[in-house]
């Protein structure tokens, strides 16, 4: 049970995360699932609930940091189309595994808030878009849903109310992009992932171009708790513009690498020596990669950054999905520039030129520097090929392409222009 | 209205317009690669950022709307360096062989390279290659300069309408495909090479045979259907090398048929010396043998109505001066002999058609008829308008029909009694309606869908060639106009009469030759009963073409054939004198398209041979037959063709596209005739690949015919027990026949669909057959 105090709060989302066979309806409901949920159906308005999201001050947990009241309130009324609910469970941003955990270990925690959701945006159809290697994953969701369809959770009047609300889990084929929304739309429809531009924006022309939600696996498992304690109760976690609990995802030369939700501005110090069992070398990283592979590094002196949107943004970087990569001296950065560059050239949709172009460009050209074929002009080609890219594409995996080069080439220049000098021949 | 400012200019545009629009109104110049004005946004070159002011990202210009009070500015430091990088990024993998390419000239890569790139490219990895594509005769490909802007794949699914291109992989290994090879089957495909902005899909049968900038450009009037396109035909030398839209016609494509056509101007089959008796010969001796045939004789004149309007005029004055009451045809396809309702031509423009409430068409091959008014039908079938069709095949088409309704020829008086009771009992009343109803017997079903389009506030119909040609047409289109006028949109400024006439200048045909039309078989007939001495035929074919091909031979056993054209077709063989004329491509002259809006073709190509103008030869002629010559100049004879068409005299060269001559009327009343059939309609079926005399002398169109073909006589399963490979024994009033036989499912039961030429040729003109002995 979450405590109403808010000052007492240690997890929201991965509250009973450790409850031996959560996943399991019978389990769930005896750590209180789906308790509080005719209370929502039968009492709350959808204004009200809407309201409350604002109150709360969430911010959506996939990547963007979006307020999720203020998404759903996007939304319009009454255009003669239904509105669809999306739960982006595509994820794909390297160093992301906390919806994968939230999925696998407590699925009727994502299905509660998706009727919520839903409820409250007059869904009648919602959907899960889940990456396609979860195949584990997938199973507990659709076993989840069964159980969910049977104690009439899901389905036509919800627990005897007015409300209906249907619930599939649509499977990835493997593509980074289709965790964009508008990528995951058309995939979701039935073509290539292929982000569209906006506007018109998903709450307005979305799914099958009608009124659609698309929100993270975490945000949406967040929303029971917000509407049983209220939003302020919410807004009381964390620290003001950035409330609530997060789930990181630590990774990298850290001890003990896994998910941890600490409340928001706990500093990345704290989430590495207190939670993940600190530094497998030395005192300080020597880059973090804070917010997933598309974020811009930080460095050791930003170690003691609280862990906020605001706060990230200020150093320069981004809170991005909460993927926390830690990296010491131990590796070699050209090396993994280069593989994260492999990864976006791989995964770039190819409809801009840019991010078409422009990523295999840069594997290519730091392929050949690492390989010991570098040229002195290969520098300022990186430079312009990924600055130029950058927010000059339909979405943002161009961005996320050019950071870690960019970062590279601000932060380690002599890394590079040594690795350039050590021509092999 | 949104008011925003480019460039510190306030500039006004409609709400919604998008940034790209709106700097194009302005004549504000921003760069792009996929940006189409007739095509849907796909913002995937990214080439036509700008800034606005605020914002911290350049947006792409052709996506993002325009909001009132935005700073829209397209030049800047940072812009010139975006376009250099987008120039850059487009360039990696693309070759350098602007040289060899046949864009080069007229490529916006090329173009914004020069004026937005670096100059100097730094890749130096491995250059992407990509295996070209065969996309079929119309477009040749190297696809290693393909820039994926995608215009192609939204041509095919948005405007063709046949989604035969796409987009394979991600990344730097997307690439541009078809469904499968040789798999366009759009009769607009010709265009693709035109949308491409780079040399990725170029024009297969100008390939590689000439630059842009050593051609020069003659702006002509396409006469290959009465849509009447704007065309620059493009030579070098004496040689044509290629047929191009014009920027800012009409209508934004053209069709295959008109574009590909070119090669039969150069080809043997061009009439370029006079011939009599089958000998080359001087002007002054085919002259005087002709006027030996033609001198006080009897004759009937068949002429094309594909002649610029002067040439048609010119043959008004040789009617007028030396052989007054001669008898003149000039539809190939007419069976009625008695004056339609109204005459051919359309009462509305293809704006308004695709604007209207509802559209019926009626007996029409559009698609193959009209490519670009089916372009326009599909541009309101993707807006959710109604498109209904009656007809005696389901044609193919690249759009869903609302209803798409199955009748046989003889239906049409049922069906349209049926809607007028249908419109008469909700009031609805015509003059005339009650006699039209008297005087037929049964109804079909289908006349309520002709009803209930005809009850919208707007209403075209499209009224092709199954009721043109039908022998009870006069009757079928006063039952139309009956219906219209009932409806109320007669007296409307659109009343959406549309007739597809057979060729073009129906209007000014009418104006100068309506009282004196006949049918082309009433000459033919003449002829065999000895009324006739000689033909004069100026511009078709009759054996080549329409439906009287058995006539037409059995006629020229007995009279004189004088032949004047720009080509020589299947009847030239039986031509006692051959006179050469200048086409269509070689005249300066005024043309009317079905709309009746006026054309003119001011800069023809050089004439070949020994051709002259037909005006001229008419002259010539008179000349010979010792008449006064009623004009020595193009301009004393326009003076005649302004006093036989008054409108014309408002036409300049600014307006021409301001100026419609609308379709005669007439009002009397026709009423349908009772007549004994055969078990079996049969329908003719047009090929805008090999009808015309061009058409089948252009190699081009005859290897994309071949791709398009249907079986020469085909029939729906459910005739007669029909079985595909059977051999038929039809009875005709002409006798007996055997062919074989196709089926197919779209078309109607109860009806015999046969290729105009082919095996089945000489029954074009048979209205019904009785089918015996089923299979063999």
């Amino acid at each position: 049970m979450i405590p109403s105090d808010p000052k007492k709060v240690t997890a929201i989302c991965f509250a009973n995360i450790d409850v031996p066979k959560m996943h399991t309806l019978e389990m769930a409901r005896q750590q209180g699932a789906y308790q509080f949920l005719p209370t929502v159906l039968n009492t709350f308005s959808s204004e009200h609930i809407v309201s409350e999201m604002k109150i709360s001050g969430l911010r959506g947990r996939g990547g963007a940091g979006f307020p999720t009241g203020l998404k759903w309130s996007f939304v319009p009324k009454n255009t003669g189309k239904p509105t669809y609910l999306l739960c982006n469970a595509d994820e794909g941003e390297p160093g992301t595994f906390k919806d994968r955990d939230l999925m696998r270990f407590d699925p009727h925690l994502l299905i509660e808030g998706m009727i919520m959701a839903g409820f409250a945006l007059g869904v009648k159809d919602a959907y899960i878009y889940i990456r396609g290697e979860f195949i584990h994953e997938a199973k507990r969701l659709n076993d989840a849903i069964s159980e969910a369809y049977a104690a009439n959770l899901l389905g036509d009047n919800i627990l005897g109310s007015s409300y209906s609300m249907h619930l599939t889990v649509h499977r990835g084929a493997g593509a980074y992009i289709c965790g964009e929304e508008t990528a995951l739309i058309e995939s979701l429809e039935g073509r290539p992932g292929r982000p569209r531009f906006k506007p018109p924006f998903p709450a307005v022309e979305g799914f099958f171009r009608c009124p659609t939600v698309v929100n993270n696996v975490e945000t949406l498992a967040t929303v029971p708790a917000i509407l049983e304690h209220g939003g302020e109760w919410h807004k009381a976690i964390g620290t003001p513009n950035n409330a609530g609990m997060k789930i990181f995802s630590v990774s990298g030369n850290v001890k003990k690498a896994g998910n941890y939700e600490v409340p928001l501005g706990t500093t990345m110090r704290s989430l590495i020596e207190d939670y993940a069992g600190g530094l497998q070398n030395g005192s300080v990283p020597k880059v973090i990669i804070p917010g997933g592979s598309s974020t811009p590094w930080l460095l050791a002196e930003h170690y003691d950054v609280p862990l906020t949107y605001d706060d990230l943004a200020s150093a320069g970087s981004m809170l991005g999905s909460g993927a926390v990569i830690i990296i010491d001296e131990t590796a070699d950065l050209i090396a993994l520039t280069r593989r994260l560059a492999h990864f976006y050239a791989h995964e770039s949709c190819g409809q801009c030129t840019p991010c078409r172009e422009g990523t295999g460009w840069l594997e290519r050209i730091l392929t050949r520097i690492e390989s010991g074929q570098g040229k002195q002009e290969d520098i300022r080609t990186l430079e312009d090929a990924a600055k130029h890219m950058a927010g000059r594409t339909i979405c943002a995996l161009a961005d996320g392409a050019a950071a870690p080069i960019l970062s590279l080439l601000e932060h380690f220049p002599e890394l590079v222009e040594q690795a350039i000098a050590e021509k092999t021949s | 209205m949104t008011t925003l400012f480019i460039n510190e200019e306030e500039v006004t545009v409609a709400a919604g317009t998008s940034i790209l629009e709106a700097c194009r109104q302005s004549n504000v110049d921003v760069p792009y690669f996929c940006y189409h004005p007739e095509l849907s946004v796909a913002a995937n070159c990214r080439m036509c950022l700008v800034n606005v002011e605020g914002w911290p990202k350049p947006p792409a210009s052709c996506c993002t709307p325009v909001s009132e009070g935005m700073k829209v500015s397209t030049e800047s430091e940072a812009l010139v360096k975006d376009r250099e990088m987008a120039m850059e990024y487009l360039l990696i993998h693309h070759p350098l062989d602007c040289p060899v390419c046949d864009q080069g000239g007229e490529c916006k890569l090329q173009d914004y390279a020069m004026e937005h790139g670096s100059g100097k490219g730094r890749y130096l990895e491995e250059k992407r290659i990509i295996k070209d594509k065969q996309l079929g005769p119309f477009v040749t490909t190297s696809m290693t300069r393909c820039i994926h802007c995608t215009r192609c794949v939204r041509f095919a699914d948005e405007i063709a309408g046949t989604g035969d291109m796409g987009v394979l992989n991600r990344g730097d290994h997307m690439e541009i495909s078809s469904v499968v090879d040789e798999c366009l089957s759009s009769e607009l495909s010709g265009n693709l090479p035109d949308i491409c902005p780079v040399g990725a899909l170029l024009d297969g049968p100008s390939h590689d045979v000439s630059r842009p900038w050593e051609m020069t450009r003659h702006q002509s009037t396409c006469t290959q259907c009465p849509q009447g396109c704007d065309i620059s035909i493009e030579s070098r030398g004496q040689d044509v090398m290629r047929i191009q839209p014009i920027e800012g016609s009409p209508e934004p494509w053209l069709c295959d048929r008109g574009r590909f056509v070119y090669d039969a101007f150069r080809n043997e089959s061009r009439l370029l010396k006079p011939i009599s008796k089958q000998e080359k010969v001087s002007w002054n001796d085919a002259i005087n043998d002709s006027i030996a045939l033609l001198k006080d004789k009897r004759i009937g004149i068949i002429c094309s109505p594909d002649w610029s309007v002067e040439g048609l005029s010119a043959i008004r004055l040789l009617r007028d001066t030396a052989f007054k009451n001669a008898p003149v045809a000039f539809d190939l396809h007419r069976r009625d002999k008695r004056s339609f309702a109204f005459e051919e031509g359309f009462s509305q423009t293809t704006q308004q058609i695709e604007d209207a409430d509802q559209v019926v068409i009626l007996g029409s091959d559009l698609r193959q008829r009209l490519p670009l008014v089916m372009q326009r039908i599909r541009k309101r079938v993707l807006a959710d308008k109604p498109v209904v069709r009656i007809g005696s095949m389901r044609y193919r088409t690249n759009s869903e029909l609302q209803k798409d309704m199955l009748i046989r020829p003889r239906d049409w008086v049922s069906v349209i009694a049926s809607a007028i009771e249908q419109v008469m009992a909700l009031g609805k009343q015509a003059a005339g309606m009650q006699a039209w109803l008297d005087a037929t017997q049964d109804r079909h079903e289908a006349g309520k869908v002709l009803a209930d389009a005809l009850l919208a506030e707007t209403c075209s119909l499209l009224v092709g060639e199954e009721i043109r040609c039908h022998n009870d047409a006069a009757a079928l289109i006063h039952g139309l106009d009956l219906l219209m006028r009932g409806c109320g949109h007669a007296e409307a400024n659109n009343d959406g009469r549309n007739l597809i006439p057979e060729g073009m200048n129906a209007q000014a045909l009418t104006a100068l030759f309506a009282k004196d039309r006949m049918s082309v078989s009433d000459i033919f007939e003449d002829a065999n009963q000895g009324k006739l001495d000689a033909i004069l035929l100026i511009g078709s074919d009759p054996i080549g073409d329409g439906l009287f091909p058995v006539q037409a031979r059995e006629a020229l056993k007995k009279v004189a054939l004088i032949q004047i054209g720009a080509i020589q077709g299947e009847i030239s063989d039986q031509a006692s004198v051959l006179l050469p004329a200048s086409a269509y491509s070689e005249v300066e002259g005024t043309f009317i398209n079905m709309e009746g809006r006026v054309r003119t073709a001011h800069h023809p190509l050089e004439v070949l041979g020994d051709q002259r103008p037909l005006w001229k030869i008419m002259m010539r002629l008179l000349q010979a037959l010792g008449q006064d010559i009623p004009a020595v100049s193009l301009e004393e004879l326009r003076i005649h063709m302004h006093r036989f068409i008054p409108e014309l005299t408002k036409v300049d060269d600014k307006q021409q596209d301001a100026i419609f001559l609308s379709s005669a009327r007439n009002r009397k009343s026709i009423l349908p005739t009772q007549i004994t059939l055969r078990t079996l309609d049969v329908v003719s079926r047009y090929s805008m690949y090999r009808e015309g005399m061009w058409a089948r002398s252009s190699e081009l169109l005859r290897g994309a015919g071949e791709r398009q073909k249907l079986a020469d006589v085909i029939m729906h399963p459910d005739t007669l027990a029909a079985q595909a490979g059977s051999i038929a024994t039809l009875d005709t009033d002409h006798g007996q026949y055997q062919f074989k036989i196709d089926v197919r499912d779209d078309i109607s039961p109860g009806v015999l669909f046969i290729s105009k030429r082919g095996i089945a040729g000489d029954i074009s003109n048979v209205v019904s057959v009785d089918i015996n002995g089923g299979s063999a």
